[in-house]
């Protein structure tokens, strides 16, 4: 306890993230929530060892559209292709998706909204301006609309940072459509932080703008940026699975979406082919409400007032 | 002390924040009005001075403080910093030397910390930010050093706490720490002690007094609180509504007040023991004014017990009554 020499800010910093974990893991929706993010990410990491490589028509193993059993636990599609293996090469996809459009709509969206607030006046205006036109655009349309164009341009093969064409342009349609939202909660909160003392205090003691930015109002933004974020996300896989479903998915890259799509398209719900409709859309529900659950505990961890909010 | 020239001067200062009137007025050509929170100061600090701005909520002394830290920008007059014109000096980078020199103290401690940083990266940032140490052991060395003579004894124990885990005297210790970390000449210090326990006022009092006798720091102490700025200052300005009314040595101040306000000051003030000595005017009738409708005149009529015609048409120059004594009065000789 009583050491000679105190090192500064990291224990201090040790401390304050300890402290925060215990309060967020005694919250039972967290418990929940992390588990079964784990267990999705897992399996999303190591698809081949789990599952083997991904099944297509010719490698197919089973026959069409069996029940679960013992050989195929989620039964198989009208090609003979086993659902767990489809699933789980799926969440590789959905999960990749979803939190990459995440971190694109969290970067753009903070940097705009901190930069909006902190300034005011003319920039505030426009860059909200510029917020409001991408608050309105649907989603849907827009990747309706880019999809052709972007397959055109690049044609139907080839990658584009690991992603194949469509669901590059998926990735980015979603971080395109829903950063306007993170940016506006961060520019309320930055015009609030930014009438605090101690930005006056930082600005006496010589601190440039960016640093005030960087050190003291991002800081205290984290909150709300960690609690939307995984809001962000479970709204992200939600996108993905319909823009996926309307078709805009891979074949070669198939994600949760993808896999509802072929069974919408091979009548698996007349068929009476619960397992393969079922098994992509527990999953997309699962995550989706996970991510809820560990945005809420955030959220409540961060603001305590909240709790009494049932 | 104040024998030395001038560390900073602030000539017919002046801070006017503009009402922005509605569509209908500016449709109808109707004037935007201004709230003068600060309407023309002549005020000087001295090397190592203790000056005390004293005045009512409203009065427009903090306003000064933050023009003189650089955190509002003058409408009009001007900041003098050893003869230097600073008023239009802008930006970070550009004031660096002039923030070196000149530091603030805050009022609500809690207010002016940010609560994620520790108290190492508080007392650090100045030192930092204006590049003034080479080197983590040069910076760990400064900031102790700050710390020790703020009294946070031993500083390494604060190192690496929060604000929230400190009192509320700790708490403004560490704000004075982060402005003398970087060991300036000036500091302005706005109402520093207002929120603390009385038991706790007089100890940081003393940190402040200390400071001035061990490195000659000029003071300027903002507070609404006359017996306490007789307490700490070598001379006392009494503001009301955005300008000075009476400017003159702490003791002269206190104990001879030429100015209705200043002696409506004193009385207001609860006196433990007996009352003797009290000037027999009335406590002070209503508010201060609102600095957007400023009375024609002298500005303290309307409250003023000895009001008379002339006060009410012209306002009265600031009168020499005494050596180093100014009183903005009529009355006043």
């Amino acid at each position: 306890m009583s050491e000679s020499t105190v090192r500064y800010s990291p224990r201090g910093r040790a401390r304050a993230i300890k402290g925060f974990l215990r309060q967020f893991l005694s919250y039972g929706s967290a418990q929940v929530g992390l588990v079964c993010l784990v267990f999705f990410l897992v399996v999303a990491a190591v698809p081949n060892i789990l599952v083997g490589p991904l099944q297509t028509a010719i490698n197919a193993t089973g026959d069409f559209l069996v029940p679960p059993s013992g050989q195929h636990l989620l039964g198989t599609d009208e090609v003979g292709r086993d659902v767990l293996n489809l699933v789980v090469h799926g969440a590789r996809i959905s999960l990749m998706i979803a939190l990459l459009s995440t971190v694109i709509s969290l970067v753009v969206g903070t940097t705009i909204g901190m930069t909006a607030g902190y300034y005011g006046g003319r920039v505030d205006v426009w860059l909200m301006r510029l917020t409001d036109f991408f608050f309105v655009m649907p989603s849907f349309v827009l990747a309706l609309v880019i999809t052709p164009v972007v397959l055109e341009v690049m044609g139907r093969g080839g990658e584009i940072l690991g992603f194949r064409p469509s669901l590059f342009v998926i990735l980015v349609v979603i971080g395109m459509t829903s950063w306007a939202f993170v940016a506006r909660i961060v520019r309320s909160q930055t015009l609030s932080l930014k009438e605090r003392t101690f930005i006056d205090r930082a600005r006496v003691v010589g601190s440039s703008n960016f640093n005030i930015m960087v050190r003291h109002i991002l800081p205290n933004l984290v909150p709300q940026i960690a609690a939307n974020g995984a809001l962000v996300v479970a709204g992200a896989i939600y996108v993905e699975t319909s823009l996926s479903f309307l078709g805009l998915g891979d074949p070669l890259q198939p994600s949760w979406g993808t896999l509802l799509s072929l069974a919408q398209r091979a009548g698996a719900a007349s068929a009476g082919a619960w397992w393969y409709l079922g098994a992509p859309g527990v999953c997309v529900l699962t995550v989706s409400l996970s991510f809820v659950l560990i945005g809420n505990a955030l959220d409540d961890t961060f603001n305590p007032r909240r709790r009494v909010i049932p | 002390m104040p024998d030395t020239a001038d560390i900073l001067r602030l000539e017919s200062l002046q801070v006017h924040f503009p009402i922005q009137g509605g569509l209908f007025d500016r449709v109808l050509g109707r004037p935007a009005g201004a709230v003068r929170a600060v309407d023309g100061i002549d005020l000087n600090i001295g090397r190592g001075e203790i000056v005390a701005l004293v005045g009512e909520s409203g009065s427009g002394k903090t306003t000064v403080g933050r023009v003189i830290t650089k955190l509002a920008q003058p409408t009009g007059g001007k900041l003098l910093f050893e003869g230097r014109d600073m008023t239009a000096e802008r930006g970070s980078s550009a004031l660096r030397p002039y923030r070196h020199r000149v530091q603030m103290i805050f009022q609500d401690a809690y207010q002016a910390l940010n609560p994620r940083h520790t108290v190492f990266d508080i007392v650090a940032e100045p030192l930092r930010s204006l590049r003034l140490v080479k080197n983590n052991a040069q910076l760990t060395e400064r900031v102790s050093e700050a710390l020790a003579a703020a009294g946070l004894n031993p500083p390494d124990d604060f190192f690496a706490r929060f604000p929230h885990e400190l009192s509320g005297g700790q708490r403004q210790r560490v704000v004075i720490a982060g402005a003398l970390a970087v060991r300036p000449e000036l500091i302005v210090a706005d109402e520093p002690v207002s929120m603390l326990d009385v038991s706790i006022r007089a100890q940081i009092l003393q940190v402040l007094v200390d400071l001035r006798a061990k490195h000659s720091m000029a003071l300027l102490f903002i507070t609404h609180d006359l017996p306490l700025a007789w307490l700490i200052a070598d001379r006392i300005a009494v503001l009301y509504l955005g300008k000075l009314v009476e400017i003159g040595t702490a003791d002269e101040i206190t104990f001879n007040p030429c100015h209705p306000y200043t002696v409506a000051l004193r009385n207001a003030t609860p006196q433990v023991g007996a009352n003797a000595g009290r000037a027999e005017l009335p406590a002070l009738q209503g508010e201060v004014p609102s600095a957007a409708r400023v009375p024609k005149g002298c500005r303290f009529h309307p409250r003023c017990p000895l009001a008379f015609d002339r006060c009410r048409q012209e306002e009265p120059p600031a009168i020499e009554v005494g050596p180093q004594h100014l009183s903005a009065c009529w009355l006043a000789k």
